[in-house]
């Protein structure tokens, strides 16, 4: 073996070596390279990117949500010094008082909306292209749990300003909810925290909406991410190189035909 | 010997499997590079939306895309209109085909459930090799129709009329010459009441107030009951098997009964003028 230059060995003990003993120990830089190193059908669109853009849009709801959820106060009693909700004037102070606190806030409300709608077109998107099929069930199942804990997101989300907008929506979805037979009633009064929305009911939801909700969103997206990587991304199904396109009976590869895959029946 | 399905499919993922082996392109750097742009141009659209959100509107005075907030949250209030955030629209829309509150579940709950159940059992019941969108006609008509319907109530559910009380209550005069309560002061203080309490956030008379959430038209409910039956219904309307409505004895004996006379009174305007 070539003796390394001094710059190589350097590289070696300050990269490698420490890399090396994290992958001994948990395989993270081999799972890295199937992530990134893998073949994907040759004929591949544009269309095929909304799953990674829905994804995005989740990126830039934690950040955002992060952020938020330092300044945000989930009170509804009132707050002394402004005579409002506690909440309100938390969320008051994010827009107005807050370094970009506007824009952060606008971000987070706007990348719901934006989010919700690249899962409708993700879904679309694999329904044209029949790519719930065998072998990706459990892909599009996973995806379809992933819209309704996005909708479920902005469903708690939309009460947290506590202002009327969200006050009266909430109001009405709870009394839907409490039509429901059998656990309807029981559900409705879970979500309101007694017979009407009141000082439990936000922390309930804020409580809902950045831990219960998002951890399984997370958990959901990883397992869709992993059985992406691991059963590959499906060709459009009109493109004449499709992956996994149907043999024509004779296909000469190299050797003469008839010699190698015999001439007689299937 | 024919082939099952699960055999063809096992082969044709194999020869997709070589496919992308031989031919395919490296996910790093190609549909990654396609990934990011992308990504970049998610990240611009909601921002561009935050910045025409805050910079459009001022406090309570929406702009184009709406308010930074509305007032406080006041649970008092009674002529605020219930909204949803838009996805929801839909279902918010879907309520007013529904008898209320009889049939109601089947739009909150019953639709809901129905469409979750086919869509996470698509993969199940579809179960046909066949990809190519042409040669799928069923599941095609299913898709564009779905879309189609979103579309519709999602939009209607957008554009639903609404009214507040401050306005409702000119029109009190009117009610009371086209029901020809106007000479019974009972029916009329109740009818300002009616106006002014919220009843129209759920509720249409005569052609106003909201027929978004499906509550029955109220113009001809006196044809039906009397004030006596509307009194103890108003007071629990929970008892009558309706879940939905809340209770209105807040409002106290006598605003109750003024409420009964004006309902009593609401016969449908009279016909012989």
């Amino acid at each position: 073996m070539a003796a390394k230059s001094k710059r190589d060995q350097m590289i070696d003990m300050a990269v490698l070596a420490p890399l090396d003993w994290v992958d001994e120990r948990t395989g993270a830089v081999r799972g890295t390279k199937w992530f990134l190193f893998r073949n994907v059908p040759r004929d591949i669109s544009w269309m095929q990117t909304l799953g990674s853009a829905a994804l995005t849009a989740f990126i830039v709801q934690t950040v955002t949500g992060a952020i938020l959820a330092m300044y945000y106060k989930p009170s509804s009693e009132i707050d002394p010094l402004t005579g409002k909700p506690i909440a309100y004037s938390s969320i008051e102070a994010i827009t107005n008082e807050i370094t970009l606190g506007w824009l952060v806030r606008g971000t987070h409300r706007w990348g719901a909306s934006v989010f919700i709608i690249l899962l409708f077109l993700h879904m679309g998107r694999v329904f044209l292209f029949g790519a719930y099929k065998y072998p990706r069930e459990l892909q599009w199942i996973t995806g379809v749990l992933i819209l309704v804990m996005g909708m479920l997101m902005g469903f708690t989300g939309y009460l947290l300003p506590w202002d009327q907008t969200a006050y009266w929506a909430t109001v009405v979805g709870i009394n839907l909810n409490g039509t429901a037979p059998f656990a309807g009633p029981w559900l409705a009064q879970f979500l309101a925290s007694g017979p009407e929305i009141g000082s439990d009911t936000l922390p309930k939801w804020y409580a809902l909406h950045m831990l219960l909700i998002p951890g399984a969103l997370i958990a959901l997206i990883f397992v869709h991410i992993y059985l992406v990587t691991r059963l590959g991304v499906s060709s459009p199904p009109w493109s004449k190189e499709a992956a996994g396109r149907e043999r024509t009976a004779v296909e000469p590869t190299g050797a003469r035909a008839g010699l190698v895959r015999g001439s007689g029946g299937d | 010997m024919a082939r099952d399905l699960g055999e063809l499919n096992r082969e044709e993922y194999a020869n997709y499997k070589d496919d992308v082996k031989k031919e395919g392109k490296g996910f790093f750097p190609f549909a990654m590079w396609h990934d990011t742009v992308m990504s970049f141009v998610v990240v611009c659209v909601i921002t561009a939306l935050a910045a025409v959100w805050y910079f459009d509107a001022d406090g309570t005075e929406p702009g184009l895309l709406g308010p930074w907030y509305t007032e406080p949250a006041e649970p008092g209030t009674t002529d605020f209109i219930p909204r949803p955030d838009w996805y929801f629209y839909f279902l918010f829309y879907l309520l007013r085909i529904f008898e209320w509150p009889e049939t109601v579940f089947i739009a909150t709950v019953g639709i809901p459930t129905l469409l979750l159940i086919l869509l996470l059992g698509l993969p199940f019941y579809d179960r046909r090799r066949e990809r190519r969108p042409l040669h799928r006609p069923v599941a095609m008509v299913a898709a564009v129709l779905t879309i189609l319907s979103m579309a519709v109530l999602t939009w209607k559910g957008a554009t639903a009329k609404e009214a507040l009380g401050s306005e409702l209550v000119l029109l009190v005069p009117t009610w009371a010459e086209e029901q020809g309560f106007a000479d019974d002061p009972a029916a009329v203080t109740g009818a300002e009441l009616f106006a002014q309490s919220g009843c129209m956030n759920c509720h249409v008379y005569l052609g106003e107030g909201n027929a978004n959430l499906g509550a029955p038209d109220l113009s001809e409910i006196g044809r039906t009951n009397d004030a006596e039956y509307f009194v103890r219904y108003l007071t629990n309307p929970a008892a009558f098997g309706n879940n939905v409505m809340g209770s209105y004895s807040y409002l106290g004996q006598e605003n109750l009964e003024a409420l009964g006379a004006f309902l009593e009174a609401s016969k449908g305007p009279s016909e012989d003028e």
